[in-house]
């Protein structure tokens, strides 16, 4: 037997081995103890000033928006530049923009939990808090964009004297019960996954308030093992309510362009497109918020490692690849299809650049030919650099590309939205969009709004899963028995 | 004071159908109905500087009037309180008047619409053969002028206020001392009011030396001159555009501005008629310096600058064999080759069938030759017949002479009623210096304008729906002008201040045209006679007709020298929309898209793209920068926007007459260049040497359509008639249609059922509709169509219901580039409002069910619901619905001061600035339509309150029977209604015998889009040209329609 196999080479086969072995999630070997004094410390200890600062930042930019909303609301939706033909600008795109970043929260908590991916654990809160404030920011557009925002109720299915209902063959309804659910559902997820934390804070709290706050929010957890065994059947089962409704939420949204009749929105593939789109944007923000959140707390990259940001990486890298697989079909659709509208809207309206694609095609530049190119090179160019492992390990290559990815998703939504609307059937009515102060202003506002609930977030709640992390840590396996090296008395090395 | 009030009885209350249709019915019901009935918020009115109780006054009067046989008895103290309203007068009900509206060329018959005493729509009279229902856009926006905030409202003595008394009694004086008339001088405008012309026969014979003036920008002074040497003083050309196969334009815009009513576009489309094949069709040359409507219906066209007309007619006399070796035209000028003798020989095969029309404002010599053409062909006594001068006024002096009198002091007394010489009068007058030098002025003027300043007397001047008077119609007829209403602030009208220098007091009611009316009509029964006049609008009957000949030769001198290879041609054309400046502060008109740039509140230089290129200057389509020139003429300079017109004749630049009034009302402020400055007398249609160049600056200009090609998409349908001959559904194979399948496509929703009796739709043909945008007036005056402002027609967001789209045809291709339109473009027009589709893709998106189906195939909106999605908007294909993106009725829509930040737009300051719509602004709206609000998504409703109005009247006649189907074509649109060429046509199409089935069934009957599977209800007929097979551009035309085909 063994003189058959004399080139097999076992000492190769080890080194692969070592190679394929799984790094542990959480790194420094870190004890249960650990983890909880260093998650909980974070809303314990006296406010860092460095919080201080980014949150008198962060909330005069929301309230700015606030300020350019109330502007809108009391004075028109001519405040901003939409106009006829481009009756949807910023407004949707923004829309769009947000509920795509509310993605990776529900899918890293609810898909990658029920095919059992451990590594979530140390990001999901984060995540999942990031998918609710930005389904909130999401919100405040298809809300307020309406000519007559005091009649929104009307979207609401409510009795009134005058019988009417809902129109529920319109897109934009299937949105209205679309991201209610799922901001209903992400919240109750992000907040039943954080009860036996937020007991944990409730038993360390000092301040009278605290306790009580704590104690009210923690629902009378004891970790008894009949509340761990219905906790963990609640979280599962909102797993799996959870788990369509990340396909379905991007899925419904993109039904408003792909319902319609507009050359550029009518678009059957756009439903895996945009779920892609969104999980892509959505990691991508995860990443722009974790990254400088391990950075101002060092001792959080024993839990969020470089693991984790490889890991992101390559689901960027995947998603962003999808992503343009899918505007190159899109483009090789409108040609397919014949129809000189579809043809006009994807070369005339979006590719034609004033130096490659137009010369070439013989056709003058697109007038939003910076906003598609803009598109694909966040998009689609920039994440194949993490092709290289090297590059996955970079926090500074990752940073420069999630925002390039940040803003392409932006302009994804923009290219769909304006590039369509704004030279579609006849030539008679084409326009032009130019954006308004008022609307640029509350879009920044809302990254101001964003910002700050994610920082009142990291101070007030555990931004780390500390009992979901606990069960992957080596000592929650039944099969060690070695006790951790490292208790928590010493310091991390790094 | 307590009034009895009588009523007239019924027979005399004229014939019934002027009345209110739900009237007709008279039920029980109804009459009940109509007792308990009281004037809501009457308490309320508060009419601006108008009390409560004038209002009351005001709104009486003509209700007084409904049964138009007490109209003798209108004076004011037979007011009539709404309050206690004759028992006829049905509140809420439309009340219909025969009137007419005085105008330069003619008189236009109309019918008005009011409602309880407010006049709030034009039509033209159905009864009346030039009108036959039809207006035109100066018509329909003239209701705007009677309502407007800015209109004169005092007697100013010295720019004082003062009292009409006072006014009275210096009158008195100034007439008591006026002698034989010596130093009194009358300036008019031009107007044919057998009235007008008796009240100047008693003033003159009163005055023996009293100066009688008539100035006119647009006049027809030159033509009349011209008329007079080729045909003698005795008889004026009439033509008749009807009865010509072959027509010539020279310059005139015969469909446009230049025309005399709105009857020539008739005439000229009653040719263009073609239902099938062989059907025969005119054809119509045109040569001009730039595109017009008439431009746009040619056949061919020749761009060539306008002083070279002269020299064109000049070759094309010679080449039909007319001697003109005596006649000089200096400079060379060479046509297009082959066109002239091609045109020629079209000509001369249609002798007497023939008619060669030339702009009114060309020089006396080119309209000369124009005549002698005319005469050679054969033309005279076929298509061109004689009026006795002797039915015309009779001549009158001409400003240029009263400005010369005035210099030589002897005017002492000048009467200006109406007009605004001190605008409008040729530069070099310097009319508004001389004016100053007469030592009493007395100005009758509706507006205090540029005229009224430093006059003795300003007099506020009554509308003519407020007062009294007649006319002649374009066919010789005589019209009766009855008001609606009372003068709204007081006003005079011209013959109550020419009564007066008559020797009569002030008229109290219709006395002088009773007179009138009297000598011409000479009626058996005075009474009976009168109210038909009254109440018919007018009396038929027909120019006194003389015999014409060619009597004048040709002239020796006048033709404009060429242009110098270093000069600009400068062409003063007037407005399609300002007319020479009266409109100006009509918002209707200042927002209504010029029908060839579409360009809105300013004029524009029209610039060929190769001139533009000559003199460096580049207009980016996607913005509306655009480049200013300075044009220099003489010593005088002014600065204008650039805008590349294809098919403008090069080396040549038109800026039109009308705009950058100096003192005007709010809405007129600051809007275009004024290019009067650089008229002169000698030479008021265009200046020839003028220097041109790059001003370096840029001016926002305000344009609702920024694209001028279709880009290939066939959304107009073109052929030549031969080809449609040959292959008559041609429309078939374009634009997508050939890939649907047989038996159309399925659909994923179920969709309404469309069971009611009737079936609403509308065809449009596309082969007479000359771009002339009445229809877009008619619209805003109908459907209170909210007026946005330049600044929001820059932004895109004109409110238009329907508008007039235009696209330039290249037959070398279709280009992105203004530039590349060097050569002569055809050009398109094609009217589109909602398309009323039966599988709208508006109404699957609407979230809140705003937009939804009618059982008689209407898309209905219900303004009530709309949130503003706008989504509707975006999943429109056609881009038909218009968002109030702001409270364009509610909020000011000119600039506001504002501390610190400067002037800003009102709209954009929203609850900071005044709410509210001025209450005589409210006086126009039609009550039938509701005023939307911000916020709210609207559209073209097919007229559906002209519908429920039809269909309540048709019920209340059906009583318990079932037999509600409306009659057919028993009403229309009023889009349609005002169009005069008859393109639009709305209708049942479940009834195959309306106008519009028959339209529908026509082969060339196509829907736009129709691959999309939406069924519009709304469908257009293509247009067709005749070109001349043997002309040069011939081919390339057939070229660009076969390429039309199989592209």
């Amino acid at each position: 037997m063994a003189s058959d196999t004399s080139t097999y080479d076992t000492q190769k086969e080890e080194q692969y081995r070592a190679e394929v072995a799984r790094v542990p999630l959480v790194t420094n070997d870190r004890s249960a103890q650990w983890v909880t004094e260093k998650v909980s410390v974070l809303t314990e200890k006296k406010t860092p000033l460095w919080w201080w600062i980014a949150i008198l930042i962060t909330s005069p930019i929301a309230a700015f928006g606030f300020f350019c909303l109330f502007y809108q609301v009391s004075t028109g939706v001519g405040v901003w530049g939409e106009n006829h033909p481009v009756g949807w600008a910023w407004d949707i795109t923004n829309f769009v923009f947000w509920i795509g970043i509310g993605h990776a929260g529900t899918l890293i908590s609810a898909i990658l939990y029920l095919t059992r991916q451990q590594w979530r654990t140390s990001i999901n809160r984060a995540a999942e808090a990031m998918t609710i404030f930005a389904v909130c920011c999401a919100g405040i557009f298809p809300a307020f964009h309406v000519g007559r925002v005091w009649f929104a109720w009307y979207l609401f299915p409510v009795p009134n004297s005058n019988g009417i209902w809902q129109n529920f063959r319109s897109p934009l309804l299937w949105d209205v019960f679309a991201v209610s659910t799922y901001f209903t559902v992400s919240l109750l997820f992000w907040y039943i996954g954080m009860v036996p934390d937020l007991a944990t804070l409730r038993d360390r709290s000092k301040s009278k308030l605290r306790q009580w706050l704590y104690g009210i929010f923690s629902l009378g957890w004891r970790g008894a093992n009949r509340h761990w065994r219905q906790y963990e059947m609640a979280y599962l089962i909102l797993a799996g309510i959870s788990t369509p409704l990340v396909l379905s939420v991007h899925s419904v949204v993109s039904f408003d362009f792909a319902t319609s009749v507009l050359p550029g929105w009518h678009t059957t593939i756009f439903p895996p497109y945009f779920v892609a789109g969104a999980i892509f944007g959505g990691f991508a923000m995860v990443l722009t918020i974790l990254i400088p959140a391990r950075w101002i707390y060092p001792q959080l990259k024993d839990l969020i490692t470089e693991q984790h940001i490889d890991k992101m990486c390559k689901i960027i890298l995947l998603t962003g690849s999808m992503v343009g697989y899918a505007y190159a079909m899109e483009f090789f659709m409108a040609w397919y299809s014949g129809s000189p509208y579809e043809i006009w809207v994807f070369l005339r309206n979006r590719v034609a650049d004033p130096y490659i694609f137009g010369p070439l095609f013989d056709v003058p530049p697109a007038p939003y030919w910076w906003a598609y190119w803009s598109m694909i090179t966040c998009n689609v160019i920039a994440p194949q650099v993490f092709w290289w492992k090297k590059n996955r390990h970079n926090l500074l290559i990752i940073m420069i590309i999630v925002n390039m990815v940040n803003a392409g998703m932006w302009f994804e939504r923009f290219v769909i939205i304006v590039t369509s609307l704004h030279r579609d059937f006849l030539p008679s009515s084409w326009g032009m969009f130019h954006p308004t102060w008022a609307e640029q202003g509350l879009f920044f506002g809302t990254f101001g709004l964003f910002l700050t609930l994610f920082l009142l977030f990291m101070r007030f709640l555990p931004m780390i899963a500390m009992a979901e992390i606990k069960m992957v840590l080596p000592e929650a396996d039944p099969h060690r028995h070695a006790a951790p090296e490292n208790d928590g008395t010493k310091e991390a090395q790094h | 004071m307590k009034h009895i009030f009588h009523h007239p009885p019924e027979k005399l209350t004229g014939r019934k159908y002027w009345r209110s249709l739900g009237e007709l019915a008279d039920t029980p019901e109804f009459r009940e109905q109509l007792e308990r009935e009281f004037p809501a918020g009457a308490s309320e009115l508060n009419l601006n500087n108008v009390t409560r109780r004038n209002f009351l006054k005001l709104m009486g009067a003509s209700t007084a009037l409904a049964g138009l046989g007490l109209a003798a008895c209108r004076k004011p103290r037979h007011l009539v309180p709404f309050t206690k309203s004759s028992e006829w007068a049905i509140p809420g009900k439309p009340v219909f008047f025969a009137t007419a509206m005085p105008r330069r060329g003619s008189t236009h018959p109309l019918v008005i619409t009011t409602y309880d005493g407010r006049p709030t729509k034009v039509e033209g009279n159905p009864r009346h053969p030039v009108s036959q229902g039809a207006s035109d856009t100066y018509a329909q926006a003239a209701i705007l002028d009677l309502y407007d905030p800015d209109r004169s409202r005092f007697f100013l003595k010295a720019g004082e206020r003062a009292k009409e008394a006072d006014f009275e009694a210096d009158l008195d004086a100034i007439i008591g001392d006026a002698g034989d008339g010596a130093g009194l001088a009358f300036l008019l405008e031009e107007a044919h009011s057998p009235t007008r012309e008796r009240l100047r026969g008693e003033i003159l014979k009163r005055f023996p030396n009293a100066l009688w003036s008539v100035y006119e920008p647009l006049g027809g002074d030159r033509a009349r001159a011209a008329a007079a040497a080729a045909y003698g003083p005795g008889v004026v050309p009439n033509v008749h555009i009807d009865k010509a196969d072959i027509l010539l334009s020279l310059d005139c815009d015969f469909l446009g501005t230049d025309q005399k009513s709105p009857d020539d576009t008739r005439q000229f489309t009653s040719r263009r008629r073609v239902e099938k094949p062989g059907d025969k069709m005119n054809r119509l040359y045109v040569v001009e310096n730039r595109y017009t409507v008439t431009g746009g219906m040619a056949d061919h066209r020749l761009r060539l600058p306008a002083s070279h007309i002269g020299h064109f007619a000049l070759a094309l006399a010679k080449e039909l064999g007319i001697d003109v070796s005596g006649v000089e035209a200096p400079g060379e000028v060479t046509f297009r080759e082959g066109w002239i003798p091609e045109l020629a020989a079209d000509l001369k095969s249609a002798r007497g069938r023939s008619l060669v029309l030339v702009g009114p404002r060309q020089p006396e010599a080119v309209q000369q030759i124009a005549a002698a053409i005319n005469a050679h062909l054969g033309n005279l006594g076929e298509t061109i017949t004689g009026i006795a001068a002797s039915d015309l006024p009779a001549p009158a002096l001409p400003i240029s002479a009263l400005a010369e009198k005035i210099a030589a002091k002897e005017v002492k007394t000048l009467v200006i009623l109406g007009g605004n010489p001190a605008y409008n009068a040729p530069g070099d007058l310097d009319w508004a210096a001389r004016q100053k030098e007469v030592p009493t002025v007395i100005r009758l003027g509706f507006w205090e304008d540029e005229t009224s300043e430093g006059v003795r007397w300003h007099v506020p001047a009554a509308h003519y729906l407020e007062s009294w008077g007649d006319g002649i119609a374009a066919d010789g007829s005589y019209l009766s002008i009855q008001p609606m209403i009372l003068p709204l602030f007081g006003g005079w009208s011209e013959l109550d201040l020419l009564a007066r220098f008559a020797g009569q007091p002030k008229p109290t009611g219709s006395e002088l045209v009773q007179e009138t009316y009297r000598q011409r009509a000479n009626p058996s029964i005075f009474d009976t006679g009168w109210n038909r006049f009254l109440n018919d609008g007018f009396i038929e009957g027909g120019w006194n007709t003389a015999p014409i000949a060619f009597t004048g030769g040709l002239p020796r001198t006048g033709i404009p020298a060429a242009i110098a290879a270093d000069n600009f041609e400068i062409v003063f054309p007037a407005d399609a929309k300002m007319d020479d400046g009266r409109f100006n502060n009509n918002a209707w008109m200042q927002e209504c898209p010029d029908p060839i740039t579409k360009t809105t509140w300013d004029n524009v230089a029209w610039i060929s793209p190769n001139t533009a290129k000559e003199l460096g200057l580049k207009q980016q389509i996607l913005k509306s920068e655009h480049p200013l020139i300075a044009i220099t003429v003489g010593e005088r300079t002014l600065k204008a926007p650039i805008f590349i017109v294809p098919g403008h004749a090069d080396r040549s630049i038109s800026l039109s007459i009308g705009w950058g009034r100096s003192r005007v009302g709010a809405i007129g402020r600051g809007t275009g260049v004024n290019v009067y400055p650089l008229t002169t007398t000698e030479h008021p249609y265009f200046a020839r040497k003028a220097s041109v160049k790059d001003a370096g600056e840029t001016f926002l200009v305000a344009h609702t359509q920024e694209h001028f090609s279709m880009e290939g998409r066939e959304l107009v349908r073109e052929a030549s008639l031969e080809r449609f001959n040959e292959k008559p559904d041609f429309v078939t194979e374009m634009g997508g249609d050939e890939h649907i399948p047989p038996g159309g496509y399925p659909s994923l929703y179920t969709h309404p059922e469309l069971t009611a009796p009737n079936q609403w739709g509308m065809a449009i043909d596309l082969n007479t509709c000359i771009g002339c945008t009445a229809c877009v007036i008619a619209c805003h005056a109908e459907n209170n169509v909210p007026v946005v402002g330049k600044e929001q027609v820059l932004m895109g967001r004109s409110m238009h219901w329907i508008r007039n789209d235009r696209y330039f045809v290249s037959d070398g291709g279709e280009h992105q580039d203004l530039h590349q339109y060097a050569e002569d473009p055809e050009m398109v027009m094609q009217p589109l409002m909602c398309q009323h589709c039966e599988n709208a893709p508006c109404e699957t998106v609407c979230p809140v069910n705003a937009t939804v189906h009618s059982d008689d195939g209407l898309n209905v909106m219900a303004y009530n619901r709309c949130i503003g999605t706008r989504y509707c908007a975006n999943n429109c294909p056609f881009k038909v619905r218009r968002f109030n993106f702001f409270d364009y009725n509610q909020r000011p829509i000119t600039p506001v001061k504002v501390p610190l930040l400067g002037e800003v737009n009102g709209l954009k300051l929203g609850p900071l600035t005044e709410k509210g719509m001025p209450e005589i602004r409210k006086m126009q709206k039609n009550p039938n339509v509701t005023v939307r609000m911000r916020g709210v998504m609207e559209k073209c409703t097919f007229c559906v309150q002209r519908i429920q109005e039809a269909r309540i009247s048709q019920k209340v006649k059906a009583g318990s029977s079932d037999n509600v189907k409306i009659p057919v074509d028993s009403f229309t649109t009023a889009c349609a209604q005002a169009c005069s060429a008859g393109s639009i046509v709305f209708g049942d199409i479940s009834d195959p015998e309306s106008r519009v089935s028959k339209l529908k069934a026509q082969e060339k009957n196509y829907r736009l889009l129709s691959y999309l599977n939406v069924n519009t209800r709304v469908s257009y007929l293509a247009r067709l040209r005749n070109p001349n097979p043997k002309m040069p551009d011939a081919k390339r035309k057939a070229a660009a329609a076969a390429k039309h085909a199989h592209s």
